[in-house]
């Protein structure tokens, strides 16, 4: 049972990296029916400047977090124009493409930036573990969790006590609708956008202590995030934090019981079955052609 | 009907233009040397400590004068860790640059691919300062005696698992060993290494577990070595998981004796994995930390002036390093003819490189491997350096900076 | 010369040109590149029926490949311990079609998942695809080799005589030649037709009889083939295989080939894998911005070539090259229907029996009743109208005719018998066929092959007679286009035969759609508010080919809201509301009716009629 409880509280603060990163996916497809692809890139670059600003140039996280949520949020702008304006009525293979290219430029510029090899980023908690009876976890996990229950709640109340938040709604249902009824739907979109953006570099900040900072920091993660969230329903942000802390905890307890060699196989062979049974994700509601 | 007729006018240029690029041999007014290796990705480390280690040599003998007058020039390819980029880069680098001896590359896989390639069609050998699947010297060519164009001036994997499995177990004295290695690269030459050396030893692994690139919480494979009773856990794999046990570990508070391969015997490790990283062993071929010979010394701080930071891959850079002088030396006295080059290769009686000094034939027909197992030697991260362990009779120790003898407790590793 | 004979000929050319490269290229490097260009070619060209004639886009491409040069690298290596087949070679070439049928099975097995799915779904459920099957590899070391892969494959040969680089290169130019012919045949044929149509929309290509599911299996299979064969040649070009070759990133390479090219063009795919093979190695000195490049190249691509290089030829649509068709032949629209009017069997009192009984039929949407207990039953040569207000129901009951929909109590009778339409496809196999309240044409197809895919479910040529191309299936398009041609001239829109859909007016559009629905040679035609947007002229001729088809035989059930027209053509009317019937009769009957006038005129906020 000790074992048990050691490996899924592990797997839960893995779990909650996931689910920080994949509420991203959900926020733009709510709105705009896309989404950004190469979210994971985007999470590297929030770790690799909370690298440059934290630890290089010795700025203190208070002034770290609002000049990255900044940058984040020229670069949320810029790469709506760039990767997802122009694709707008384009199908999903085209996004998907435009999006991963930007996340290519990213990488390949983290690399001319800052190297090839993992740059460690203290914990902001300094090198503490806290111990709940004979269970450890770094502080630093704790926040992520506690990061991504805050974040999704702030999305809920966002999306159901705000004017703002209603007409992301209002445009995931009909967008000529919400644009007759006065709402700046483009307005609306470039903001889902941004908003994605800072989020993902948020999910940077708060996680490249735990992952380092490297420019392929993200990049598996952002995928499996991206799995997360395909597998809870795209538009289905609580359902997405219930599956990311899930699958989290199934990685680890399959590493565990089984062994690590067959986990990816065993997560990934499981999204397709849970694919195959509810096609829009498990919270998903099913959207499709009517006749 | 035009569209198809101007297609096929583009494609039929194109054809030319390509074609084009051949046709003009470049004069041989230089030596000139290939290197493919992986410049980007994850074994980028590995890639750039090799190319740097080459240039730098180049530039000294280019220095001196070159080869009777003439100068190396290193022509140097990436191939991104890819089997079929690196198998295009040396037929580009033979064919269209001419080269007459390589050096190369980082990834075994793509070694593996490339090797009857090279003794089958290209005929230029190459010499391998990283890449350790025991087949790629030992191949085809090998196994039928033919002429064999591929040799290795690194360690490879059999060594490298035979050394670090003897050493833990008759000069540390552990019984129960506990693997956890990387699944990908070399971690999985590595793995099934230990696994066999372990079975030969009679005390197979108490238990196999592995991890994932991505992976950040080792938790799971750390419990469950915990569990199996291992006294030491042996890691094959690269600098940033490595961090993560070590990091693990030490949430866990767990203080079994960790010992890794040469994929962090490099600053990332340390830098990566701070304080955590305290007393973990590491087998390498060289250790740039502790006291140096005056050769070695020259070349750090030449380094250190020239990039501004410490090596990435010690190893790999030194070994290419030896291998451009061993190069230069052997066509010095047979000249510039691939397959004497070769021949030359396996006929040299002594060899003062930088990793070691050979007092013995560097390579042989049938021994294509320079170092073998006893040329390795375990270090000791101690507060940030990789110190050599040496052993006496009262047990293993390092000797610190201070001039310090500090004796290792095998029982946590820590120094006493 | 003729056209076609001078495209022949380049194209001979062409190949001519690229057989005899090898001899003008010293050394085997650039020999080598070809064959890569020729291998990732074969693989595009699966990826391009699959994304770009289908619309099913996959970024698992390369565990497909996989599996092709896996299985056949296993194989030949198993098979070269038999003396006889080592000795001829054999081995090799019956392991490259084994790897190749092994693959189409993967793709099967692909299949089943991705059917369901869509867009940002899809794309995950083949990223997982491979991610899987690349994880397989790494980690079934005593098979696989793990992540060292697979060394000393069998080169390929005939008898003694092996094929080293620059006889490979000659197989390779075949293999993709052979590759090209394939994918023309089959996008050509009636099957290629019938993928263009699903990519446009699922549910129109379902309702002239369309089965989604199978033909969407077929092309995964078929995609999955050529990849597997790729890999095969893959494999015993490099005489090696690893993990590393196939990981997502070389689905991605691939895909963005498909797009680099001209998605749904036929030698995009060829121009895609030649340009993306040959861009690093020309950039070799920007090793370091490689990303850099690959990021700005796709944008590049994306905005400037939305339709791919070789889509930059084509604008517009494209004519139908290889049917020349002028006339209707002689069929008259009677014989092209093979109307039903003599084969009617009587009843008793020599009225004939009803070609389709509904009974009781229901049908609820949560806690909503769409439908309750709905009975009625069509003629043959019988217009019937269901008319009611917004929202009574009456596209609903379109939808359990036409089998979108499985109701949940009641009996569908055709012929007398019972039966269960259990999908549109089945539903189209009954002889019923239908149009759509919003139009759903196969926008980019021009109006013949639109009213070409009608023709479904009588086609009695395999995907093997489409593959090659064979006379059989060559005749049976012939006779479809010209029964098309015959329909489309019964419809009135003879002036617009090679035009696109989409740039039909919206008249002209619902026209078409009933052209296509006559395709399926239907019994029972169910109209869903054919009238609507159109103009009073536009009405007068839809009246007249009712008519017609009540001449014909053919049942016809009418949703519609034009009263007047409801009035002048139907033979009964069946009115609902709220999902019920409250009436039904003669069209006089009806209107005089006191609950009718009720549903009407009771409330303000419903439609009005007529």
């Amino acid at each position: 049972m000790e074992f048990f409880l050691h490996i899924l509280i592990s797997g839960i603060a893995t779990g909650a990296i996931y689910s920080l990163i994949a509420v991203g996916y959900s926020i733009t497809f709510t709105t705009m029916r896309v989404l950004n692809f190469a979210l994971g890139m985007w999470v590297m670059i929030g770790g690799m400047l909370t690298l440059t600003l934290n630890v290089m140039l010795g700025f203190n996280l208070l002034i770290t977090l609002p000049v990255l949520v900044a940058v984040m949020a020229i670069l949320g702008v810029v790469g709506e124009r760039v990767s997802i304006y122009p694709f707008f009525r384009a199908g999903s293979d085209v996004w998907i493409m435009s999006t991963l290219a930007v996340g290519f430029l990213f990488i390949n510029s983290a690399q001319l930036i800052w190297g090839h090899n993992p740059l460690p980023v203290p914990s902001f908690f300094g090198d503490g573990i806290i111990m709940f009876g004979p269970f450890a976890i770094f502080p630093q996990q704790i926040l992520v969790i506690a990061t991504a229950f805050v974040i999704f709640s702030l999305l809920y109340l966002f999306y159901y006590r705000t004017l703002l938040g209603k007409a992301f709604r209002a445009i995931a249902y009909s967008s000529e609708v919400t644009s007759l009824m006065g709402i700046n739907t483009r307005m609306i979109c470039i903001l889902s956008y941004v908003m994605t953006s800072v989020l993902a570099g948020v999910a940077g900040f708060i996680i490249v202590p735990i992952t380092f900072a490297e420019p392929q920091m993200g990049t598996v993660l952002g995928l499996k995030a991206f799995a997360v969230a395909i597998v809870a329903g795209l538009s289905a942000p609580r359902g997405i934090l219930f599956c990311g802390l899930a699958y989290g905890a199934l990685e680890a307890l399959a590493s565990g019981y089984f062994y690590t060699g067959v986990r990816d196989i065993l997560g990934f062979s499981l999204m397709i079955l849970v694919l195959i049974l509810r096609p829009e994700g498990l919270f998903g509601k099913p959207t499709g052609e009517r006749a | 009907m035009k569209k198809y007729t101007r297609r096929m006018a583009i494609l039929a240029t194109a054809a030319v233009m390509t074609l084009g690029t051949t046709g003009g041999s470049k004069a041989a007014e230089t030596i000139r040397i290939g290197l493919s290796a992986a410049l980007t990705g994850p074994a980028a480390f590995v890639g750039v400590s090799i190319r740097r280690g080459a240039e730098m040599a180049v530039d000294a003998i280019n220095a001196k004068g070159g080869i009777s007058g003439k100068k190396i020039e290193l022509i140097v390819r990436d191939d991104e860790h890819n089997p079929v980029k690196t198998v295009a880069n040396h037929r580009e680098l033979v064919e269209r640059e001419k080269v007459i001896a390589m050096l190369g590359t980082t990834n075994s896989a793509a070694m593996l691919a490339t090797a009857p390639i090279i003794n089958d069609e290209l005929k230029v050998p190459i010499v391998a300062p990283a890449t350790d699947a025991t087949k790629i010297t030992e191949n085809q060519a090998w196994e039928q005696k033919r002429d064999n164009y591929v040799f290795r001036l690194g360690m490879f994997g059999r060594g490298q698992a035979n050394f670090l499995a003897n050493t833990l177990v008759q000069k540390f004295g552990y019984k129960k060993l506990g693997l956890l290695t990387w699944t990908a690269g070399w971690g999985v030459t590595g793995r099934g290494e230990l696994n066999r050396r372990l079975n030969e030893l009679g005390m197979p692994a108490v238990a196999d577990e592995t991890y994932d690139t991505a992976d950040t919480d080792m938790t799971p494979q750390i419990l469950k070595l915990r569990s199996a009773g291992a006294e030491a856990i042996i890691n094959y794999g690269l600098a940033r998981e490595n961090a993560f046990v070590t990091r693990t570990k030490q949430k866990l508070r767990d203080t079994t004796p960790y010992a890794s391969a040469w994929g962090i015997a490099a600053p990332a490790f340390w830098k990566a994995a701070g304080a955590s990283g305290e007393g973990v062993l590491t087998s390498t071929t060289i250790s740039i930390d502790g006291p140096q010979s005056a050769e070695r010394k020259s070349v750090l701080d030449e380094y250190l002036s020239r990039y501004g930071e410490k090596i990435d891959g010690p190893p790999f850079f030194f070994a290419a390093y030896d291998v451009v002088n061993l190069l230069a030396q052997v066509i010095g006295k047979v000249g510039e003819d691939p397959s004497a080059i070769r021949a030359g290769l396996e006929n040299v009686p002594e060899f003062k490189g930088l990793i070691r000094h050979f007092k013995r034939p560097v390579f042989t027909r049938q021994r294509h491997d320079a170092l073998t197992e006893a040329d390795m030697i375990l270090g000791r991260w101690t507060n940030g350096q990789l110190l050599e362990v040496q052993y006496d009779g009262s047990g293993p120790y390092v000797v610190l900076d201070s001039n310090e003898k500090k004796y290792i407790d095998t029982k946590t590793l820590a120094l006493k | 010369m003729n056209t076609r004979g001078l495209r022949r000929t380049i194209w001979l050319l062409g190949i001519l040109l690229l057989a005899m490269l090898p001899m003008a290229m010293s050394g085997t490097y650039y020999q080598f590149m070809f064959i890569l260009i020729f291998i990732y070619s074969v693989v595009v060209i699966g990826l391009n029926i699959l994304a770009g004639y289908a619309g099913q886009f996959s970024l698992g491409h390369a565990a497909l490949m996989a599996m092709g040069a896996y299985t056949s690298a296993l194989t030949s290596k198993a098979l070269g311990t038999v003396p006889l087949l080592a000795q001829t070679g054999l081995n090799v070439w019956i392991a490259m079609i084994f790897g190749t049928v092994v693959a189409g099975a993967t793709g099967a097995v692909l299949a089943y998942p991705a059917l369901r799915v869509k867009g940002p779904y899809l794309a995950m459920v083949t990223i997982a695809f491979g991610w899987v099957v690349w994880k397989i590899l790494l980690e079934w070391v005593s098979v696989t080799g793990g992540e060292l892969g697979i060394t000393a494959i069998p080169k390929a040969r005939l008898g003694s005589f092996v094929l080293t680089t620059s006889y490979f290169y000659y197989l390779a130019l075949a293999a993709v030649v052979v590759a090209m012919v394939l994918q023309r045949n089959l996008v050509k044929s009636e099957f290629g037709r019938r993928l263009k149509a699903l990519k446009h929309s699922e549910i129109a290509a379902a309702s002239v009889g369309v089965d989604v599911y199978k033909e969407k299996v077929k092309v995964f299979v078929i995609s999955a083939a050529f990849a597997g064969f790729g890999g095969a040649l893959f494999a015993h070009q490099q005489n090696f295989v690893s993990p590393d070759n196939f990981q997502f990133f070389s689905s991605v390479f691939f895909l963005l080939a498909v797009l680099f090219g001209g998605a749904g063009t036929l030698l995009g795919p060829v121009i895609g894998a030649a340009t993306l093979t040959l861009l690093p190695e020309l950039l070799q000195d920007f090793d370091r911005f490689r990303l850099i490049i690959y990021g700005c190249f796709i944008l590049f691509t994306l905005y400037i070539l939305p339709n791919g290089v070789a889509g930059l030829a084509r604008r517009g649509a494209t004519p139908l090259p290889d049917l020349a068709v002028t006339s209707g032949g002689d069929g008259s629209v009677a014989q092209v229907l093979e109307a039903p009017e003599v084969s009617r069997p009587l009843c008793q009192d020599s009225k004939p029996a009803p070609f389709i009984e509904v009974q009781s039929i229901s049908k609820r949407f949560g806690g909503l009743t769409a439908l309750n207990k709905v009975s009625f039953t069509v003629f043959p040569g019988e217009v019937h109208a269901v008319i009611g207000p917004n929202g009574a129901g009456k596209t609903t009951l379109i939808n359990i005719v036409s089998g979108f929909y499985k109701p949940d109590s009641g009996i569908i009778r055709i012929d007398g018998k019972e039966v269960k339409i259990s999908s549109m496809h089945s539903a189209a196999s009954f002889g019923i066929a239908r149009t759509f309240q919003t139009i759903k044409l196969f926008g980019d197809m021009t109006v013949l092959e639109n009213v070409m895919v009608g023709f479904e479910r009588h086609s009695s040529t395999r995907l093997w007679d489409s593959l090659l191309r064979t006379r059989r299936s060559r005749a049976a398009e012939q006779r479809r286009a010209e029964d098309a041609l015959a329909l489309i001239e019964f419809v009135g829109l003879g002036d617009f035969v090679n035009s696109p859909a989409s740039s039909l007016s919206y008249g002209h559009r619902r026209l078409l759609e009933v052209a296509r629905a006559l395709a399926v040679r239907p019994h029972l035609l169910l109209l869903d508010e054919p009238a609507a947007g159109l103009v009073a002229k536009e009405i007068e001729a839809l009246k007249d080919l009712i008519d017609t088809l009540r001449e014909l035989g053919i049942a016809v059930l009418l949703v519609e809201h034009h009263m007047d027209l409801v009035t002048a053509i139907s033979d009964r009317v069946t009115v609902i509301d709220y999902g019920e019937v409250i009436a039904q009769g003669e069209p006089a009957a009806i209107q005089r009716d006191k609950r009718v006038i009720e549903a009407y005129l009771g409330t303000v906020d419903r439609d009005v009629i007529g």
